[in-house]
Parts: C-alpha cells; structure tokens; sequence
C-alpha cells in the first residue's frame, strides 16, 4: 500500500503548535477535518478513540517519531496524516526522547488488512534513518509530499 | 445446550455449577486430575483430563458438537488459543475470558477477530461494570451496559420545563450517535418515531456510546442530579476499570486509595479526574484521612476478601452510607450478613450472569428485558442472506423495533437510517415485547434461494 493512497495530502501539517501529546493529536485530527477527511460531527469521538489507544501504551516507538491511530466508522477508507513539530514534544516515547514526527492513521472498522498495511508501511519506513531525518528537517508541506512519494517510487508495492 | 469449559478453576468451576443447575450438558477440560475429581463428585459433568489447547482433549470433550466452548483458565493466551481451536475444531460460539486490557483493545490489532472468538471478557472489567450499575442512584439507573460496555442505555424522567417538554423528538436535535429507545408515560411504552411529543413524566431511554448521554439527559431534567462523592479502595483492575467508568461522568467525584506507590503513579497517569490516594484501606486512620465518612458511596475492591470486609465494616461505622464490597469467596455470604454487609458483588457471579445470557441459539447472541418486560434489548448476529442486511435500515420494516448501535470488528457505533447492515455484524436491537417474532424474522439466515 502507497503513502499516496492513504495519506490525506491537504492534511498534512509543519510548524505544530501544540507542546503535549493530546494537542498534537488534536491538531492532526482538526487538520483531517479541515481536509474533508474526518467529519466534524465525529472529530471529538475520533480524538477520544485515538487517546484511548495511547493510554493503553505509547506509540511513540523512538527516534522521534509516533505512530498513534484507531479505527472508527467515521471514515470509510484508511486516511493518514503527518504532522512535524520543531520544538519535539514529551509523548512518552519509548526512549523517552521528545518527538518530532506523527503519522495519524484512522482506519475503518471493516478494513483490519488495510488497517494493517498502512500501520506496516508506515513502521518500515520509519525504521530507515534517512527518511526519519528528511521529515524532521520539512519546512514545508510540500517537503513532507516529496519524501513519502520518493518513497513510493522506491517500494512501489 | 452442549458446553465445553475450558479450566476446571474457581471460575470454571462456579460457571459449571451455574450451567448444570439449568440442565445444560457440561464437559470440563483441566490439566488437573484431582480438580476435575473434585468437581466430578458434587456435580453431573463430563470431564477430560488435557490441557485447554489440545485438540485431542478438545475432541475427547465433544467440542464438534458443543454450542459454546467457554475458556476460563487463568492464563490469558491458554485461553484465547484454546477457544480458538476449539471454534476451529466446531464449537457454535468461542469466548475467552483474559485479564490483560491490552488484549481487548482492537486499535492496533484485533485478536477476537483473528483467532474468531465471539467475545473475549475480563472478569475484573464486567466486575467494575456492576459496580457502577449498582452505584447510579435510582432513577439515573443506567439499564444495561450492553456489548461490553461500549454502548449505554439509560433512563432519564423528563422534568417539566426541561428543554426537550413538549417538543417533538426531531425537534430536540439530538446527536448523530444518540438515539432515543423508548418512551414509557401515560402511553405504556412505545419505541418512538421522529413526531413522537416528549411530555413530563415521561421516561425516556437513551442510547449511545459510553459517557456521551450525560450532555444528552440535560436536554429532560434541567436540574443535574447533585455529584456523588465516591471512594474506591483498591486499585487493581476492579478499581481502575471503575475509577475510568464513573469518572467521565460528571455527576461522580471519584477517590482511589491504593497503597502501591508504582500503581498509583500508574493510574494518576491514566486517570484524569480521579483524587488518588497512596494509603493503606485497612487502617483507620488512613481512611478518616480520605473522608470516607463523608462519601456518599464506598467501594471495597481491593484483591483481598478479607480486606475488602474487614474496610466496608469500617467504612460504615465511620458513617458512610452507601457500601459495596466486592467478595470472591461463595462461603462468606454468612458472614457478609451477620456484618451487615448487604450488597457484596461476586465476580463469579456477574460472569455467570453473562454467560447465561448468551444463551441462545441461532443468531441470537443475548437478549434482556428492559423497562419491567415492555422490551428486551437483544444482541443479533447478521448472517449470510438475512433480510436485515440486504437494504439499508431506513427501508426496512422494523416497526416497533429499532437498532441501537452496530459492533463491526470489535468497534461500536449508533448507525443512521441510511446505514446498512453486513453479514458478520453484530446488531443491537431494542424490540416491543409484542413485535419481537417480526424483528427476529428479520435476522432470520437466508433459505438459500
């Protein structure tokens, strides 16, 4: 599965403002709801589903980056977004240092294999340090694009 | 009913006496000669000697023509793994019974749903949830916490003057995941439509997902219900999964008291709006400390029966009204009495009340009686050619009968009319005593034709 049929291109966001884990998330769930992706009548329960999932163990894997998702009927195919924040934030990272870069997956209940996919093709490329690095250093949304589709075009499967 | 236990433990043990009392044909499966003696000798069940994820003892115990193979050993991945083969080998219906939360999650991955388990339930989870159906005072009673308490039926009588008196439901703008299930007044009680009128007196039963009605209920009484003040002893998985219950709602001001400094780090990091407290139950002066004796509820949930008799006896004498003490032990209810303990709630109990309610046969997963016996609210299961799931909702015709929320692989949600049902969903539906065979037909699986 491509970043490009998941991620939510108009979604993605540089620059975060929030400085804790429940406003990042917030932020990245308005930035969907802003695209059009997720509802506004369902940004409160999308938000609360995601939280709920953090609470039961981080999802920030370590070299500052996070991977929080949920599913919810509220969206009809997986989307994703990726947010990059300059100062790093305290998400209880697993190697408790501040995080930069959050991949939010929300994916529909009736879709666990797309669901699994995105989560994979997310942790694979997360795992190479180049691409960690090129997010990190994104100013801009347009810099974000031109990382997952170079990584697109490098693993198209 | 064929059922197959697997774990001849105290829970297995308790369930298999419950079954046999409703002369249901019972086979026990334990690693543990002397346990399965034991149990032969008091009641009428078969048993096999074998541990819970082998196919022969599996086989041997009849799981291809068993209707429900209950895994109930104290091991968590024991039990998912052997409720899985024993679907896999036959069984009409798998469930497991797991300690860990994590397990229950379906965010990251689904484990009921790939190892096909019907249901997977912690004891200490169902345990927190009669709890907190026991605390609501009456009036707020919130009816049934129904799919594992995912979604929540409450009653609210409407107060005159409230905003939703004498307007018409569609009027009352309610939120996309609430619903209203019935209406019980001067009418008897009906399963509302859209130009239903809501008047005073009237007691409305709400539906949505977990802690989004209190906003709800305030469009029916204008006057909040005044906060409860309760302390919980005890923060094991009882105290926590009751702690994370009541504390959402805004009428309770919840107190935790545990004497594990690790723990209560733990839980002040996942519980927002809980006081906790690093203090030891069982002494006095510690509790005084907490104020139980000003505390409108006190909950005895520590691991310990003792512990949690020896402080809901203190609780009372320091003058706390309401005490609930959780009490594992079938041979304390004696005791309990002469104390003056009155409601003791038994984790074995409440999962043997689970487990009789499901069951049923064809796809009719569980099913209660609601508002004195007008209604029942039933757990359905959508199988292949049922009417149910050829159109949307709105085109069918569910007079007098209504579905409350929808479970899709483990998530839960209230569906619009324009929704439609899918083979392998899960359907909660509220149905008129008097139209239940027409709903039930809906669900009926397809001739094939």
């Amino acid at each position: 599965m491509k970043f490009a049929e998941f991620v939510c291109r108009d979604a993605v966001t540089t620059g975060m403002a929030s400085s804790d884990r429940d406003g990042v998330i917030g932020e990245l769930v308005d930035a969907l709801v802003a695209a059009g992706a997720v509802s506004t009548d369902h940004r409160n329960s999308v938000l609360a589903a995601t939280i709920a999932r953090e609470e039961l163990g981080t999802t920030g894997i370590g070299h500052g980056v996070a991977i929080p998702h949920a599913k919810h009927p509220a969206v009809k195919q997986v989307v994703a977004t990726v947010g990059v924040s300059d100062q790093g934030i305290d998400f209880g990272s697993l190697d408790s240092r501040p995080t930069r870069v959050f991949f939010l997956l929300i994916s529909p209940p009736d879709a666990p294999q797309d669901h699994l996919q995105a989560l994979e093709r997310i942790s694979k490329h997360l795992q190479e340090e180049l691409f960690r690095e090129f997010l990190i250093q994104a100013q801009t949304c347009d810099a974000i694009h031109d990382v997952l589709d170079e990584a697109d075009q490098a693993n198209p499967d | 009913m064929n059922i197959v236990i697997l774990g001849a433990g105290t829970v297995g043990n308790s369930i298999a006496r419950s079954l046999c009392a409703q002369h249901h044909n019972v086979c026990l499966v334990d690693q543990s000669r002397t346990a399965l003696a034991e149990i032969e000798e008091r009641l009428d069940v078969g048993t096999v000697c074998g541990t819970a994820c082998d196919p022969v003892a599996l086989f041997q115990a009849g799981i291809q023509s068993a209707d429900l193979c209950l895994a109930l050993t104290d091991r968590d991945e024991v039990n998912i793994v052997g409720a899985s083969v024993g679907k896999e080998m036959g069984a009409g219906r798998s469930v497991a019974r797991v300690h860990q939360p994590t397990y229950l999650d379906t965010t990251t991955f689904d484990v009921a749903d790939h190892f096909q388990l019907a249901r997977l339930f912690s004891l200490e989870h169902l345990t927190a949830l009669a709890l907190a159906r026991k605390i609501r005072v009456p009036g707020l009673l919130a009816l049934e916490n129904l799919a594992q308490g995912s979604v929540e039926v409450q009653e609210v009588s409407v107060q005159e003057d409230a905003k939703a008196d004498g307007r018409r439901l569609d009027e009352l703008d309610l939120p996309h995941e609430i619903l209203v299930g019935l209406i019980a007044g001067n009418r008897g009680t009906v399963i509302p439509s859209a130009d239903d009128v809501v008047t005073p007196e009237d007691r409305v039963t709400l539906i949505g997902r977990l802690g989004e009605l209190d906003d709800v209920r305030r469009l029916f009484e204008h006057k909040p219900p005044p906060r409860q003040h309760v302390v919980i002893a005890g923060g094991g998985e009882i105290g926590f999964s009751l702690a994370r219950i009541l504390e959402h709602r805004l009428r309770f001001h919840v107190t935790l008291i545990e004497s594990e400094e690790a723990r209560c780090e733990f839980l002040s990091e996942r519980l927002e709006m809980t006081t906790i407290l690093i203090a030891d139950a069982t002494r006095r002066s510690e509790m005084e400390e907490a104020r139980v004796g000003t505390a409108d509820v006190f909950v005895a949930a520590t691991g310990h029966d003792e512990d949690n008799i020896v402080c809901g006896v203190e609780a009372r004498e320091m003058g706390c009204p309401r005490i609930l003490t959780v009490v594992r032990r079938p041979d304390y209810d004696n005791v309990l009495t002469k104390l003056g303990i009155e409601q003791a709630v038994s984790p074995r109990e409440v999962l043997g009340q689970e487990i009789l309610a499901m069951l049923q046969s064809g796809p009719v997963i569980s099913r209660r009686q609601i508002a004195d016996g007008a209604a029942e609210v039933f757990e359905l299961e959508v199988r292949e050619g049922a009417a149910i799931s050829q159109a949307p909702l709105k085109n069918l015709p569910l007079s007098r009968g209504l579905v409350a929320a929808v479970v899709r692989s483990s998530m839960i949600w209230v569906p619009g009319g324009a929704d439609e049902l899918k083979v392998g969903d899960v359907a909660i539906v509220l149905v008129q005593s008097d139209s239940i065979d027409a709903v039930l037909a809906l669900f009926a699986p397809g001739n094939g034709d």
